[in-house]
């Protein structure tokens, strides 16, 4: 028997993931470069073939194809894949790529698990609404899914210079300073923020040194930052579009339905980050632990609500 | 009021200030709004005593009503956490957030900031400063000079209008909440079942709807998981007669409420209404027989006795008596039962137009049934003011996570005959990270050569 294109496409990308996962993986371990050569590309045809493999999907049946889980944890997939490529490439981060492809792997298997076959949506669901909220939505979730995986690296870092700082070689550390044009004297104290690291790494230490090779503690807390910086007004859209939309079908804007509330909280989370970030004490460590429960949260919001807490929003057959 | 007193109360204000200007006290309200939230998405809402008996437990479910958890939404301590977030937010807009981004000018110790730089330059004092000023402009900063204690400052500023994002995204926010209390003021809602060829009176508008037809579509579809009855659509056909006296007939459909003096109302369930037919020691009894039963209504017999209708069974198996998956009507029937008082005697699926004994000579038999159509009913002043609040937050967002703006503090000294130390330091309102790299162009584009 023939396999239909979207089964092919949707093959493809997963095994594309898989791959590019363990690619990346072993990269961000060993640094060498052929693997990421091997893992971009890899990435980027994963990408590709899922949103080609929702595109014939809706061709095919014409049934919008995000209203169920299996759709919509497709697209997130993909969006967290396709936002993480688009930082890889700006702020040269394919380093952690492994960590990105081998969840958004996970969230596709896990997805392709609900694929129950065509099914034309229930009437509150046929709404031009559909078209623009879960999109938006699910965009928003893909971005903290990649501010997640960042701020997991921040606090490993983090841990390891504090793990570092009894060593005997960060007795000698000193803050040489940035690197800064010559004939101009600077300081930007912030560049250095591992000098336990450093120093055992001068030392011939070759953890610290892998540590040190990775961006400082300051320059993933900008990717954090940036990452939640697209999340906070995607998901703020997307609760104002299901506004409007439950307008529409329900006759309230708000209903206090589990999902809408469990999106309320995800955001009053990222909220509490975005404050917090202004205060220097608390921007770092703290602020990187705030964005690992907003990912906490925002799984429980997408699946945990669907999957045990019925209310309007469950979408369950 | 004695001196004493008014020390007391502007040492009161003065805590007051400070605890709620504080940003980590606006984060500590965030963190209980938060968890308040969360309670609501745990605990179902606006269930009864018995129901969350069944699901917690007698202790737990006594404490989730007493602590108003079953409807913690509109709790005092849900409104209160908000109303205090508020009082917070204003405070903070006036305390902190005027003063950290909208600070005048003023004179800085530039090594003390973390992103300075400095690098020598010849030629007269005023050709240095315009140099340094030119290649700022030419680059997007605006420039301003002042003079503090006869110290001449050149300040840079790069999207200085963005500082007012903060304060855009809170007035989003305030927007919204006034809104919000628009509804509790001024709005209802409710819902209303019709049975098809009846009408009802809306009781906090007076207009009238009556249901002439009410459709639903259900379409079988063979899943991996088996058969599903998938819902396609559900249509009522009403005429309503609003404040103008003049009937119209309109349709409503899921997604597509109609507006009836500014009123909504939305398509929300439907169900099925059974007409009974009663009889004692075989003589019809009318008066009995005359309703239409919604389900969960009863009938109630002498001696105690009730027949509550509980549900509408659309097909019915008729080899094993019990009521079948598919929800389209092929073989209906309806789940009733007896109850003497108060206490439940026994149920039983019934197909339609066949009669139980319910003793006593009581006879029942479900006659036909009657397709209704429920609908919710909303009015709400405040949403013109909810969307603008949504629209003035996003764009606060926006403008706060995606404009940075900058200031740099230039100075120049005398460091020889003919020669000049410059100094700059940059300051942003996210700190100094996100800007250093741009700093550090900066400074190769100011230096001399
Ligand atoms: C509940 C709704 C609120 C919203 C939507 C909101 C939104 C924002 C946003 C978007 C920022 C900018 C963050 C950044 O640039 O990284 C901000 C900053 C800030 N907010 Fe709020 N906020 C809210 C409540 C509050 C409350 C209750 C306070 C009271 C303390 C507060 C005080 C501040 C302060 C002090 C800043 C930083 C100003 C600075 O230091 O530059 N906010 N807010």
């Amino acid at each position: 028997m023939k396999t239909p294109l979207d089964e092919v496409l949707m093959i493809t990308a997963l095994g594309s993931y898989v791959l590019a996962a363990l690619a990346l993986l072993v990269y961000f371990f060993s640094r060498e470069e052929w693997l990421r050569l091997f893992g971009a590309p890899l990435a980027v045809l994963g990408c590709a073939a899922q949103f080609a493999q929702l595109v014939v999907r809706f061709e095919t049946t014409g049934i919008w194809p995000l209203l169920n889980l299996y759709g919509s944890l497709s697209l997130f997939a993909a969006m967290a894949v396709a936002i993480f490529i688009g930082f890889a490439i700006r702020y040269k981060l394919w380093f952690a790529g492994g960590f990105v492809l081998a969840l958004a792997a996970i969230f596709l298997a896990y997805g392709i698990t609900w694929n129950e076959g065509t099914m034309p949506a229930v009437p509150s669901l046929q709404s031009y609404w559909a078209k623009i909220h879960v999109p938006i939505v699910v965009s928003s979730y893909a971005a903290f899914l990649v501010a997640f995986v960042f701020s997991g690296i921040y606090l490993v870092k983090y841990y390891a210079e504090r793990a570092f700082e009894g060593a005997p070689s960060a007795r000698l550390a000193t803050n040489t300073g940035a690197a800064f044009p010559p004939g101009a004297t600077a300081s930007v104290s912030l560049r250095r923020d591992t000098p336990a690291l450093e120093a055992a790494a001068a030392h011939g230490n070759t953890v610290a040194a892998w540590f040190v090779a990775l961006p400082t503690l300051a320059q993933l807390d900008i990717v954090v930052y940036r990452a939640i910086a697209i999340g906070l007004p995607l998901i703020s859209i997307g609760i104002i579009t299901g506004a409007m939309w439950a307008k529409e079908a329900w006759g309230a804007y708000w209903q206090w339905d589990p999902k809408e509330t469990a999106a309320l909280f995800s955001w009053i989370v990222y909220l509490a980050y975005m404050h917090l970030h202004t205060r220097h004490a608390w921007r770092g460590m703290r602020t990187n632990w705030v964005s690992v429960l907003g990912f906490v949260s925002i799984v429980f919001c997408y699946l945990g609500v669907n999957i045990w807490i019925s209310g309007l929003h469950s979408y369950k057959v | 009021m004695t001196a004493l007193d008014r020390t007391g109360v502007n040492r009161a204000y003065a805590d007051f200030i400070a605890t709620f200007g504080s940003v980590l006290f606006a984060v500590s309200l965030f963190v209980v709004w938060g968890l308040l939230t969360l309670v609501g998405v745990v605990v179902d809402q606006g269930k009864d005593f018995p129901t969350y008996v069944a699901s917690y437990g007698a202790p737990l479910a006594r404490s989730i009503v007493r602590l108003g958890f079953d409807n913690i939404y509109h709790s005092p301590w849900y409104v209160g956490i908000v109303a205090l977030i508020l009082t917070s937010l204003t405070v903070c807009t006036f305390k902190r957030v005027i003063p950290a981004r909208l600070p005048r000018l003023h004179p800085v110790a530039i090594e003390k900031i973390p992103l300075h730089a400095s690098f020598e330059a010849d030629g007269d004092e005023a050709g240095v400063r315009e140099r340094v000023a030119t290649t700022l402009r030419r680059r997007g900063w605006s420039i301003r000079e002042r003079a503090f204690g006869g110290v001449e400052w050149t300040f840079a500023d790069k999207n200085n209008w963005a500082r007012r994002g903060v304060l855009v995204a809170h007035i989003g926010f305030v927007i919204i909440a006034a809104g919000t209390t628009m509804y509790w003021a001024r709005g209802f809602s409710g819902d209303t079942a019709v049975l098809t060829g009846q009408a009802v009176r809306v009781p906090q508008t007076g207009a009238i709807l009556r249901l002439d037809r009410f459709a639903y579509k259900i379409q079988p579809i063979l899943t991996k998981s088996g058969m599903v009855y998938q819902p396609i659509d559900y249509v009522s056909q009403v005429t309503v007669t609003g404040n103008d006296g003049v009937p119209r007939t309109l349709t409503v459909r899921v997604n597509h409420p109609i507006d009836v003096d500014k009123t909504l109302y939305y398509q929300a369930s439907y169900g099925f209404g059974v007409r009974f037919a009663i009889s004692h020691n075989g003589r019809p009894d009318l008066e009995r027989s005359s309703r239409t039963l919604f389900e969960g209504d009863s009938i109630d017999f002498p001696d105690g006795r009730t027949l509550s209708y509980e549900r509408f069974v659309p097909t019915m198996d008729r080899r094993s008596g019990l009521p079948a998956a598919d929800p389209r009507v092929n073989d209906p029937g309806a789940i009733l039962r007896a109850s003497v008082d108060g206490q439940s005697v026994g149920e039983a699926v019934v197909p339609l137009r066949t009669w139980i004994d319910i003793g006593d000579g009581w006879r029942v038999t479900p006659q036909r049934y009657v397709l209704y159509s429920g609908f919710q009913y909303r009015y709400d002043p405040g949403i013109p003011l909810v969307g603008i609040g949504a629209f003035v937050l996003l764009l606060g967002l926006l403008i706060s996570f995606y404009v940075l703006p900058a200031r740099l503090f230039v100075r120049v000294d005398r460091a020889g005959a003919q020669r000049w130390r410059v100094g700059v330091a940059a300051t942003t309102v996210k700190g100094y990270d996100v800007f250093e790299q741009e700093f550090q162009k900066l400074v190769v584009a100011l230096r001399p050569g």
